[in-house]
């Protein structure tokens, strides 16, 4: 105590002040770095979002322009008209399917020479000739009016040029030039007239026309082939509805008024319902989203149909049944397929799968299955076989772990109350993770939708609803979709045009309909975790 | 109730029993009642010789052991002594693991080799019930989970499953606490009734032999309390195994106990002998809880 050197009494020291940087800890430092992170990735997809929206959302004002357009020229009256004759077309087009019919019956079954099948159709191909020239005074009239109809949309659209050219001369100042840029504009009303004009011309075009086809209908042969009169009374009943529509269509053009106002949501029906999706036409544009959904939906469906029972029972066999050994070699493989690129696959595809699935379906004996034979290489079948080997895995890898994490002790009683190996697993593992399996079964749905190379190149690309009439053989028709469109034609369009703005718009369904399976796949998977306990 | 190790005399007697005709299914033939009031018990389950491995991995070494029919007996033990895996083996769960394998000696019930050539895994589990440690109900209904055995088996007529479904939750004590709720959930259940639920479903199929894996180890001293009475009353009707922790546990509910250490059978005998005045000294130092 009395020496002075004696040490100070000691302090109960915590840690010395830790280093900053601009006022944070090396821990808050980190801690920021990891959240920064994440709101990265939050702004990008915000950023996505937007940008999405913001380019697609215009096109309804252009596409509500689009079909102001096709008012204002008159090309919707001459459609009118059009509408009429195409359906005569069909009608006629069944009359020549019968006539095939007849045929083959005639020469395979009755064994006909051709020259004696065709005389004893003299009858039948006279009758056509006639119901087929029914239509001449319409035709002709079409014919006349497109002409005009597509002169006025071009003196409009020249016009629409002419107007944006003498915008960008003034933006850059050249107040002379754009001056001397002179803007006709279009008077519709009195280019219209001679179009209208035409409604007395039509009226008795429409007579003439139903004389002819009642006149024919009463002329009707009998067919040589007795067991085909059903579809000829078919085909007689479908004539008579054709010309209950007569007075519908008149009345339509007598009413018609090109002042009609095209309100804005007849742009968004006209998109998402529309039937059509048809660019680069000389008569009309139309951008219906229809067509490429339902292919997109037709190869998802075949995709799933193939994926679900190979992936899901590859699970449960390699989690449940196989030997360490088996697993070790199926779950790399699989896992393996979604390492090979989409375009090596599309390529695949078009090489080596459409050509055998071809070759099979060429197979006489197997004729039996809906379908078969087909022509096309390239189609909705070829492209889902293709998906659902990108599916496979994503369904396997999911369903495994749905399945794995159904609890050992479950098994074991099921096992322990005399249960067999299968009965256990459809009995309880299966039940148990079901939840799981659908939500991998989602996700994989959402990852065949999304695939856009396989389908570019495998699916046939041709813009058209398949015909769902024809059963199952719907499988083997060519078939575009929203992910093929948006790849083939994005590279094509001029930037800020309506088909530009078009695809962006396929592009955002796409984006709603991921979001919508990603949704539900979360939804089960948030019951699956409860129901497990 | 004091019984003697089983004598050579005894074994022979229920050799007779044995149905030659049938050797994949046990014989169905219960010893006269009379056998088990009179304080008798008869040798249901013959250990012989028992050689158990993981795969390089020794886990039982020459076990001998002859377990009482209606009766309970305890497995008692420190940790990995492998009482559980001598359980195991009484209905082939273990068979469920990859690289078991028994290098000697046989398990039989009523003379039948249980790892016999033709007998079948599946009908031996449907004969010798287990309840585990952890409660397992299935996530599915009350109901579902006691009609499970059955309907495995066939059994589809919706009288003869409401009848079971009824016996064997009186069975288990659970019929007065469930029996308004049997189509909710088997999981919403307290874990003592969970566990309960577990018996229930195991009676539910019949069996001769309940195995049970430290069933009350998870479980709170009243839902205790409840198992053990019911195991009191499930002797009547069934030969139990249970494998414990709880010395009193052991005590308490059964007839006869064994007690191992490092996979060795180390003594066998009536539970009051084991507890009161064990014949080997490593016995004596575990149950008096010094160590293990």
């Amino acid at each position: 105590m009395s020496s002075p050197s004696s040490p100070a009494a000691p302090t109960f020291v915590i840690g010395k002040a830790r280093t900053r940087m601009l006022g944070l800890t090396l821990d808050e430092c980190i801690q920021a770095f990891f959240g920064g992170n994440a709101l990265v990735a939050v702004i990008v997809l915000a950023l996505i979002t937007f940008f999405l929206f913001r380019e697609g959302a215009q096109f309804f004002n252009q596409n509500r322009d689009n079909i102001r357009i096709y008012r204002l020229a008159g090309l919707e009256y001459v459609d009118y008209m059009r509408q009429q004759q195409e359906d005569h077309t069909a009608l006629t087009r069944y009359l020549f399917d019968v006539r095939l019919r007849t045929l083959k019956h005639l020469t395979e079954v009755e064994h006909c020479s051709l020259a004696e099948a065709n005389a004893r159709l003299a009858s039948f191909d006279d009758f056509a000739g006639r119901y087929g020239d029914a239509i001449e005074p319409v035709r002709g009239l079409v014919s006349d009016l497109t002409e005009v109809a597509t002169a006025i949309k071009t003196k409009f659209t020249i016009g629409e040029d002419t107007k944006i050219q003498r915008e960008q001369l003034l933006s850059v100042g050249k107040t002379a030039e754009a001056a001397a840029v002179v803007i006709q504009p279009v008077d519709f009303k009195s280019e219209l007239a001679p179009i209208l004009g035409t409604l007395p011309a039509y009226k008795e075009a429409a007579v003439v026309v139903r004389k002819n086809l009642e006149a024919s209908l009463a002329t009707i042969p009998a067919l040589p082939v007795h067991s085909l009169q059903p579809r000829m009374d078919r085909f007689k009943q479908l004539t008579r509805d054709y010309l209950a529509t007569f007075p519908t269509t008149l009345h339509a053009m007598e009413i018609w008024d090109y002042t009609r106002p095209v309100p804005l949501w007849k742009s968004f029906t006209g998109f998402m319902l529309g039937r059509q999706w048809l660019t680069a036409s000389f008569w009309q544009d139309w951008y219906g989203i229809v067509p490429l959904f339902a292919g997109s939906l037709l190869i998802s469906m075949i995709a799933l149909f193939i994926a679900v029972p190979l992936g899901v029972g590859a699970a449960i066999y390699v989690n449940q049944i196989a030997s360490s050994t088996e697993q070790g070699l199926i779950k790399p493989t699989i896992e393996f397929i979604s390492a090979i690129p989409s375009v090596v696959l599309g390529f695949f595809g078009i090489a080596v799968l459409g050509q055998a699935l071809r070759a099979v379906s060429q197979i006489q004996s197997l004729n039996w299955i809906p379908g078969f034979p087909f022509s096309e290489r390239l189609n909705a079948l070829t492209a889902g076989c293709l998906l659902a080997l990108i599916a496979v895995p994503t369904i396997f890898t999911l369903a495994e772990d749905a399945i794995n994490n159904v609890p050992r002790a479950f098994k074991e009683a099921s096992f322990a109350l005399g249960a067999t190996r299968m009965q256990t697993i459809l009995r309880i593992i299966v039940p148990a993770s079901l939840s799981g399996i659908v939500s991998a079964i989602l996700l994989g749905l959402g990852r065949v939708i999304g695939e856009t190379m396989v389908v570019l190149l495998c699916a046939g690309n041709r813009i058209q609803i398949p015909d769902f009439s024809v059963g199952l053989s719907v499988v083997t028709q060519p078939v575009h979709t929203m992910t093929g469109i948006i790849a083939q034609e994005m590279g094509e369009v001029p930037q800020g045009s309506i088909h530009y703005r078009a695809l962006f718009m396929v592009g955002v369904a796409l984006f709603f309909l991921a979001l919508l399976i990603n949704f539900f796949a979360q939804k089960i998977v948030r019951k699956y975790r409860i129901s497990i306990g | 109730m004091v019984t003697v190790t089983p004598s050579p005399s005894l074994t022979s007697t229920a050799a007779p029993m044995e149905t030659p005709a049938a050797p994949t299914k046990f014989s169905v033939t219960v010893p006269p009642a009379s056998a088990a009031k009179s304080g008798v018990a008869t040798t249901l389950i013959n250990i012989e010789n028992f050689d158990f491995y993981y795969g390089a991995k020794q886990a039982l070494f020459d076990i001998n052991l002859k377990l009482d029919d209606k009766r309970v007996t305890a497995f008692i033990g420190p940790s990995g002594c492998g009482k559980s895996t001598l359980l195991r083996c009484l209905n082939r769960m273990n068979d469920l693991i990859d690289g078991t394998s028994i290098k000697r000696g046989s398990i039989s019930i009523r003379d039948v080799d249980i790892y016999g050539r033709d007998v079948d895994a599946i009908e031996l589990r449907k004969r010798v019930g287990m309840v585990f440690q952890k409660s397992n109900p299935f996530p599915k209904s009350i109901y579902e989970n006691i009609t499970y055995g059955l309907r495995i088996q066939g059994v589809k007529t919706k009288s003869r499953l409401d009848e079971v479904v009824e016996k064997s939750l009186r069975g288990a004590a659970l019929w007065d606490e469930v029996k308004d709720r049997l189509h909710e959930s088997g999981l919403g259940l307290s874990g003592g009734q969970q566990q309960r639920l577990c018996i229930a479903r195991t009676i539910a199929v019949e069996p001769e032999v309940i195995l049970m894996d430290e069933p009350c180890s998870a479980l709170d001293p009243i839902a205790t309390s409840k198992v053990e009475e019911l195991i009191h009353e499930l002797k009547k009707q069934f030969t139990i195994i249970i494998v414990t922790h709880s010395m009193q546990q052991a005590a308490r509910c059964s007839d006869k106990t064994a007690f191992f250490y490092m996979g060795k059978l180390i003594e066998y005998d009536d539970t009051r002998n084991i507890f009161m005045n064990p014949a080997n000294p490593q016995t004596e130092a575990y149950v008096s809880g010094r160590f293990g």
